[in-house]
């Protein structure tokens, strides 16, 4: 058993990038990493939270059942390494059995036991909470725990994902700090503002719209990250946050998005560019209440009048590309070639003039007297989204579609694209490394939650279904490309592009991996060398 | 002097009330349902919205709204932020020394420079440095102070590297260090923002201060310093400087409602965490609470500051002396 | 007269833009390869992230900043000067309702209404930001025309008028020409802060926003490449300061002409609660 434990720690530690050399010993942690991050968080309570910076600060504190390895293998049991399970068993072909570990300790010193995971389950899949994340549980049909430190996962069906879909969506919260808390009032508690988890940082302090810290758990069960903390500071502009990091004022940003910015990061002798498979991909939703766009043609036509090599190619140079559809590069169903609609502006034309759009006074397209137009909302602080939707307006102009860009709040715009009350929205997704959280976007089951175009399919929905069931990657690879391709033709969205990530890192940072979908997963085993501190790492 | 007084003071008053009113009766008009969408947003439960909705009464008439508003106002309690998530209350009591520190290191400057640039010219009157002092002033209240802040940031922070580019202080550091050391820290991050706001006042004092120098060096006291054989250096410093400094507090109060929305712009740029960025932040994001609270703050500034031009020209003006 | 000199040309390019500019304010050549070009001799001052001509942009750029600083002004001045003549020649009762209120308007943070109002109203026309700034900006105006109209009325010939049976509506008529001179004076002083403050709240993403170019919205997108293409800010930045100078310089030769009486300040900065 515990050269088992120890062999699994072992391979979690190489492939972290761990060196011996540095030990467990007190000499080789310290260090302050500060991070600017583009924006604040929402609420740090996992079911709930849906912020990028909540995301990076709930996973520091809360602990999984088991983390992903580095290669993103999301298909089968080699791909991940224990954290809270010390190990689990396929006890049959739908159901999984956990062993925890026995040393994982709340950080408030209350052991983890499986009512912990029975409760979070639960938390997760209440209509009251209203997680954004419900839909990805659905293929757990029950979670129980027959002894304190097992528990047992029960799925609708067999597939590939099961391990995947049990840790991966789920991080644990304490019963013994929540559960006299109706889930509907869990996110408004003063624990979502302040929260306790188990993993190896605990909260530090959050002063709103400008900081949030997490500091080192010096007893956490795995070994004590070599970090002694981490700070985000809020800073919406790009610019001044390359300006910060230039200035030794933050220490790395998750990626900086603008071409002009990385060339500045870029001649800076003190900052590293690491760059990897990004896990962002960014478009134009259209919003399918609306009559206009519940016209399957009306948005094929839009989508080939516009060109997304030369949108690409202008706003990121080099360091981004057209995608192949709802998929990353991270992704191993991004590889290969997948049907998409082309550039086709004459074609998109002629779709144009047989739906009875002409173009009259100025080239601008009309029909019974109301001229062509639409206007897409993008929130005020992405600059990529407004760049993108500038060129998009151009484009569409010579198509004779006048397109009107609102630029609004990014609370604004949240509000106003959730209630549906939009006529197209510029988009932008952190995927999961599955692809199976395509369910979360797209499915008709997420109408009202996360598909805010309202896009239903049951064609869509029976491949994605087909798809999640298909066993082994060759089967597989063309089940899913067949979902990317229904979606591409449908075009309830245009699917603009993925940008090449270039995280920027101050050097005196070692040992850095990153893990494409989940920047700073490996963050404990990165360090820094004694001789290079700042006074802040001391 | 007494009933002036007490007169002004009811007008300040009055002032802050109409601001309020005005801003409330914006947020009321405008699309959508404010504050209960506030608290909606704030991931509120039940019980919670529902003790928002009666200690604020937003469903009832917009006339009963305003006076539990105001009631809720005049008992401290301005309501929550549902960006921050505190209480309106205690951020303005964050934020307003930070504005309230730049603009005092700017108003500062600004008098110390108008003054000198004054008493150039003033002394110099029709010379062809007097005319180039002036031009240059005049550029100065001509720049945009939002564009003259990127420049500087660009030139200061990034180019010559010597002055941080946001922000008003270390971060992390800052918390380690002494308390010289932390005054220092916000010294430097404090420059070039109250440079620049500085600048665009500057103009306005020169130009005036030269206008009393000059008519205070062509005075009767002064021609009879002179006639007692006083030397012109003196002559300006013990007399004429004197008489044109009067006006101090009379051009500080006015200049407040200029400071304000200077601060707006400058801050923005430099990312001070102060009154000006709570506003317009506040404003953008639609967090109604906190635009009140940011409306009874500015308009409460700009009625002392002109409380105080008031009094001062009262207590100055010979006639009522 | 430098600054009439100045003020005539800016505005006379603002008119010909469509004949100067060598592009299409809004035009993308070539996204890809022409974007932020440095100056040359095709592109005068560069080109901004969508390959647009900088140039072309900022003459297009001064037909919002003079049109929004010479319509609010003269609005601003036609309520301001309304309300002047009314309270300096109605009675007592309504000279002292008008002024009070006047003051009180006077110590009202202008930007700050400016900005709730246009945050709330998304996206408010061209129009709605002409009213809005000028609704804010009359009331100085008004208590410099109220001092000159008291003063004039005080006149022998003007008390001639009313004992002849002229009437305060002929009187009016009388006093206009010479309350002109104020008038036209202060819309001038004027004109260079409201220039100012467009920009600003341009700059805040709150005046008229983009395709439109506005110098103000210029300089907000060029903020971020000020390190990659510094000539997308700072070219607008100096075309603002050079326009608002020249009104500050007629304005000044304005009233030496004119010298009329009851201008006290050009300090208008300040009072103007810009």
């Amino acid at each position: 058993m515990h050269r088992r434990l120890f062999a699994c720690a072992l391979i979690f530690l190489s492939l972290a990038g761990y060196r011996g050399d540095r030990g467990a010993g007190t000499a080789g942690t310290g260090g302050t990493l500060i991070i600017a991050a583009p924006g604040d968080a929402d609420v740090l309570l996992p079911p709930v939270a849906t912020t990028q910076l909540a995301a990076h600060v709930i996973q520091r504190i809360f602990p999984r059942l088991a983390e992903l390895k580095l290669g993103l293998n999301t298909l089968d049991d080699s791909g991940f390494t224990p954290v809270l399970a010390r190990r689990w068993e396929h006890r049959d072909a739908k159901t999984i059995v956990f062993h925890l570990d026995p040393r994982a300790r709340w950080q408030d010193g209350v052991p983890i036991t499986s009512a912990d995971v029975v409760y979070t389950f639960g938390v997760y899949r209440d209509s009251l909470t209203a997680s954004p994340y419900r839909v990805n549980l659905d293929p757990i049909a029950s979670v129980t725990a027959p002894d304190a430190g097992t528990v047992v996962f029960t799925f609708r069906t067999s597939y590939p994902e099961q391990l995947y879909d049990a840790t991966y969506q789920l991080l644990m919260l304490p019963k013994h700090l929540l559960g006299g808390i109706r889930d509907d009032s869990l996110a408004s508690s003063a624990f979502a503002r302040h929260p306790v988890g188990a993993g190896p940082f605990h909260f530090g302090h959050w002063e709103a719209g400008t900081e949030i810290s997490v500091e080192a758990d010096t007893t956490w069960f795995l070994g004590r990250p070599h970090l002694d903390r981490i700070v985000w500071r809020v800073m919406p502009d790009v610019a001044a946050s390359v300006s910060a990091l230039l200035a030794g004022d933050a220490d790395a940003i998750e990626f900086v998005p603008q071409r002009d910015q990385i060339e500045r990061a870029a001649r800076d002798t003190m900052l590293r560019l690491v760059p990897y498979p990004s896990p962002f991909i960014g478009g134009l939703i259209f919003n399918l209440r609306r009559p206009l766009f519940a016209d399957r043609a009306m948005r094929r036509a839009i989508g080939m009048a516009v060109d997304r090599e030369t949108i690409v190619r202008s706003v990121f140079g080099p360091w981004g590309e057209t995608p192949i559809g709802f998929a990353t590069r991270m992704q191993w169903i991004a590889s290969g070639t997948v049907r998409q609609l082309r550039y086709d502006t004459a074609e998109a034309s002629r779709l144009l003039d047989s739906l009875g759009w002409r173009r009259g006074a100025g080239g601008m397209r009309q029909r019974a007297g109301q001229p062509l137009e639409f206007t897409v909302v993008t929130p005020t602080t992405s600059r990529i989204r407004q760049e993108v939707a500038t060129l998009i307006q151009n484009q569409l102009a010579q198509a004779g579609i006048s397109l009107k860009i609102q630029p609004l709040e990014v609370s604004v715009f949240d509000q106003r694209t959730a209630a549906g009350d939009f006529e197209a929205m510029m988009f932008s997704r952190t995927l999961d490394p599955s692809p199976g959280n395509m369910v979360q976007f797209w499915a008709s089951s997420s109408v009202g939650g996360e598909n805010f175009g309202a896009y239903r399919s049951p064609a869509f929905d029976s491949l994605l279904a087909a798809a999640t069931r298909s066993r082994g990657r060759t089967a597989s690879l063309p089940k899913w490309h067949a979902v990317l391709e229904r979606l591409n033709l449908d075009a309830p969205a245009l699917f603009l592009y993925t940008p090449r990530n270039n995280a920027a890192i101050h050097r005196r940072f070692e040992n850095v991996t990153i893990r494409p979908d989940s920047w700073l997963a490996t963050v404990a085993t990165w360090s820094v060398a004694p001789d290079r501190r700042l006074p802040r790492d001391r | 002097m007494a009933r002036f007084a007490l007169r002004r003071v009811l007008a300040a008053i009055l002032t802050v009330g109409l601001v309020v009113s005005i801003t409330f009766l914006l947020a009321h008009l405008a699309p959508g349902q404010p504050m209960l969408a506030d608290a909606e947003r704030m991931h509120a439960d039940p019980a919670r919205i529902a003790r928002i909705r009666a200690e604020f009464g937003l469903d009832r008439p917009l006339a009963v709204q305003y006076t539990m508003y105001v009631g809720n106002a005049l008992r401290g309690n301005l309501g929550e932020s549902f960006t921050m998530r505190r209480s309106v209350g205690e951020i303005l009591r964050e934020r307003l020394p930070h504005t309230a520190l730049l603009a005092g290191a700017a108003l500062l400057l600004a008098f110390a420079a108008g003054i000198a640039i004054a008493a150039i010219q003033a002394t110099r009157a029709g010379s062809w440095t007097d005319a180039g002092v002036g031009a240059v002033t005049l550029t100065f209240h001509s720049t945009p102070s939002f564009w003259l802040g990127l420049i500087l940031m660009v030139a200061f922070g990034q180019w010559l590297g010597w002055l941080p580019v946001g922000g008003m202080t270390t971060p992390v550091e800052h918390e380690q260090m002494g308390m010289m050391g932390r005054m220092v820290d916000v010294g430097r991050h404090l420059i070039l923002p109250a440079l620049t706001l500085a600048l665009v006042l500057t103009a306005e004092i020169a130009r005036y201060q030269r206008g009393a120098l000059v008519d205070a060096l062509g005075s009767e006291f002064v021609r009879a310093a002179r006639a007692k054989g006083l030397a012109e250096r003196a002559v300006l410093l013990r007399h004429a400087l004197r008489a044109a400094l009067a006006p101090v507090v009379v051009l500080a109060g006015m200049s407040v409602p200029a400071l304000l929305a200077g601060a707006v712009l400058v801050e923005t740029v430099f990312g001070w965490p102060g009154m000006g960025r709570l506003t317009r932040d506040a404003i953008v994001t639609r967090d109604y609470n906190l635009i009140l609270g940011a409306a009874i703050i500015s308009g409460a500034l700009v009625a002392i500051g002109n409380l105080a031009a008031d009094l001062g020209a009262h207590a100055l003006d010979p006639r009522t002396r | 007269m430098f600054g009439l000199a100045l003020v005539t040309t800016i505005v006379l390019i603002a008119i010909l833009a469509p004949l100067i500019a060598p592009h299409d304010p809004l035009a993308m050549p070539d996204p890809v390869l022409l974007r932020t070009a440095p100056p040359s001799r095709q592109f005068l001052f560069g080109t901004d992230a969508f390959s647009r001509d900088v140039f072309s942009r900022l003459l297009f750029g001064a037909r919002v900043s003079l049109v929004v600083g010479i319509a609010s002004a003269a609005l601003a001045v036609l309520i301001g000067g309304a309300v002047g003549i009314a309270a300096g020649l109605g009675g007592p009762m309504v000279d002292t309702v008008l002024m009070r209120g006047v003051d009180v308007a006077l110590a009202l943070p202008r930007v700050f209404i400016l900005l709730a109002a246009l945050a709330l109203w998304e996206g408010a026309p061209l129009s709605a930001l002409i009213a809005l700034i000028a609704l804010t900006g009359w009331f100085g105006a008004s208590r410099l025309v109220r001092a000159h109209v008291r003063q004039l009325a005080e006149e022998p010939w003007a008390a001639a008028t009313l004992a002849l049976g002229g009437g305060k509506r002929r009187l009016a008529r009388h006093l206009l020409p010479h309350v002109a001179a104020t008038i036209i004076v202060s819309a001038t002083l004027d004109i260079g802060n409201i220039i100012l403050l467009e920009a600003g709240l341009s700059f805040l993403g709150l005046g008229i926003g983009p395709p439109t170019p506005t110098w103000g919205n210029m300089i907000l997108e060029g903020r971020d490449l000020i390190f990659a293409a510094p000539w997308v800010a700072v070219a607008p930045g100096l075309a603002l300061t050079i326009t608002v100078i020249a009104f500050n310089l007629l304005g000044d030769g304005l009233r030496d002409a004119l010298n009329p009486r009851g201008t006290a300040g050009r300090w208008n900065r300040l009072t103007g609660s810009v």
